[in-house]
């Protein structure tokens, strides 16, 4: 009987123990492997429109082979204008974002933050972090 | 003819009385250890000894052991509820929901016996590889972008260990002393031992363990073999984010 009530407490630890193996990192690797290797071109951007109760959007419709950006792998960026620069996804608060450090074709450094509204395997949009109205970009893989 | 036959079975009776007498001697030529060993107390044969003394005196009750194996097909489906998923992740629903039930194998050990001489059962201890059709519950979209999708990715492969116990009730169909009919019930548990991809583990919502509800029907060919069909009803044995409910049909044989 003692042998019995051994295996069954064995058990039930294991099965405790055993339940879920998810870590702090989980959530960020899944969005970078579908963020990454793909060219997004940007369908169109909306923006909120400002001092407005009842927002009017203001729709911009880009078109595909306009405008396009890359993630790559080992943490490079670079869009089809020449700006080039490294990338992270983060989670901050809850909230996944893109942390871009940029520089211009003359070399000027700047950062672009963008919160992740969804991302998958074709699809994603972004929501531009700027203080004002919001802009949002829908991206699709070809 | 005769002559050749005389001659082979004098041959064999030679071969046989020298291994017998070969293996005779074999045994007189033990070593001093040896010798010494086969009068000493051995801790792990003791250790083993009380084991099953220990166990039979824990199962008194379970008589008429019968152990067999078994090998099953599984036909699995599962329903997948992604309600609490807050990753802004998104898959598209038509390429990951099926909505059918997709096949597997299983096979293992079973030990069928009785419980108490009346009551009878049957204990089983098996491996699963399961591939499981998808029903997604719930559909979102980003109108006019993102049509359909889930934010979720369940795994549909995967390899578990099962255990399970059900009790048997002996039907009164057709002649009970030839072929016996059950009808069976009882839980069993699947341990997951396969990797959980990324996935499947986001906001928490991978778990290992599911708990079932077993529920068929067995034919018993006069212990020659057992038909089984079960339905197993499981779900995850603590909590998850993505609830999971795994439906099965297991149709399979015993020897």
């Amino acid at each position: 009987m003692k042998l019995l009530y051994t295996l069954l407490i064995a058990l039930s630890t294991f099965t405790l123990f055993s339940c879920s193996k998810e870590t702090s990192t989980t959530q960020v690797n899944v969005m970078n492997n579908l963020l990454t290797n793909k060219n997004w071109y940007l369908d169109y951007s909306i923006t909120e429109a400002s001092n407005s109760t009842t927002p009017v959007v203001v729709k911009s419709y880009v078109g595909q082979a306009t405008y396009f950006i890359t993630y790559l792998k080992n943490g490079d960026t670079k869009d089809s204008d020449g700006i080039t620069g490294t990338y992270t996804v983060e989670l901050i608060n809850g909230e996944s974002q893109i942390h871009m450090q940029l520089k211009t074709s003359n070399s000027n450094p700047f950062e672009v933050i963008y919160n992740i509204i969804s991302v998958g395997e074709s699809n994603m949009v972004l929501s531009k972090v700027v203080t004002g109205p919001a802009t949002k970009l829908y991206f699709t893989t070809k | 003819m005769g002559t050749a036959n005389s001659l082979s079975y004098r041959f064999l009776s030679i071969l046989i009385l020298t291994i017998f007498v070969g293996s005779a001697l074999h045994a007189q030529t033990l070593t001093k250890k040896q010798q010494d060993s086969a009068f000493l107390l051995q801790p792990g044969q003791e250790r083993i000894r009380k084991i099953k003394k220990s166990l039979a005196k824990t199962f008194v009750n379970f008589t008429n052991n019968d152990l067999s194996l078994y090998g099953s097909l599984n036909l699995s489906k599962q329903k997948i509820n992604d309600n609490g998923i807050t990753a802004p992740i998104n898959y598209l629903y038509n390429s990951l929901n099926n909505n059918s039930y997709e096949a597997g194998l299983s096979g293992g050990f079973r030990m069928d016996g009785m419980f108490k001489e009346k009551h009878p059962y049957s204990f089983s201890f098996g491996i699963n590889r399961i591939t499981v059709g998808n029903n997604y519950q719930n559909i979102y979209s980003l109108a006019p972008f993102i049509d359909d999708f889930t934010h979720f990715k369940a795994d549909n492969v995967f390899t578990t260990l099962s255990i399970a116990a059900h009790y048997k009730k002996l039907l009164p169909v057709n002649d009970m002393n030839k072929y016996k009919f059950y009808a069976v019930i009882g839980p069993s548990f699947d341990y997951k031992i396969s990797s959980i991809s990324e996935e499947n583990l986001i906001n928490g919502a991978g778990n290992r363990v599911f708990i079932n509800l077993d529920l068929g029907t067995e034919f018993d060919n006069k212990g020659y073999y057992i038909l089984f069909a079960h339905y197993k009803l499981g779900n995850y044995i603590s909590s998850a984010t993505v609830p999971v409910q795994l439906n099965r049909f297991e149709i399979g044989m015993s020897i």
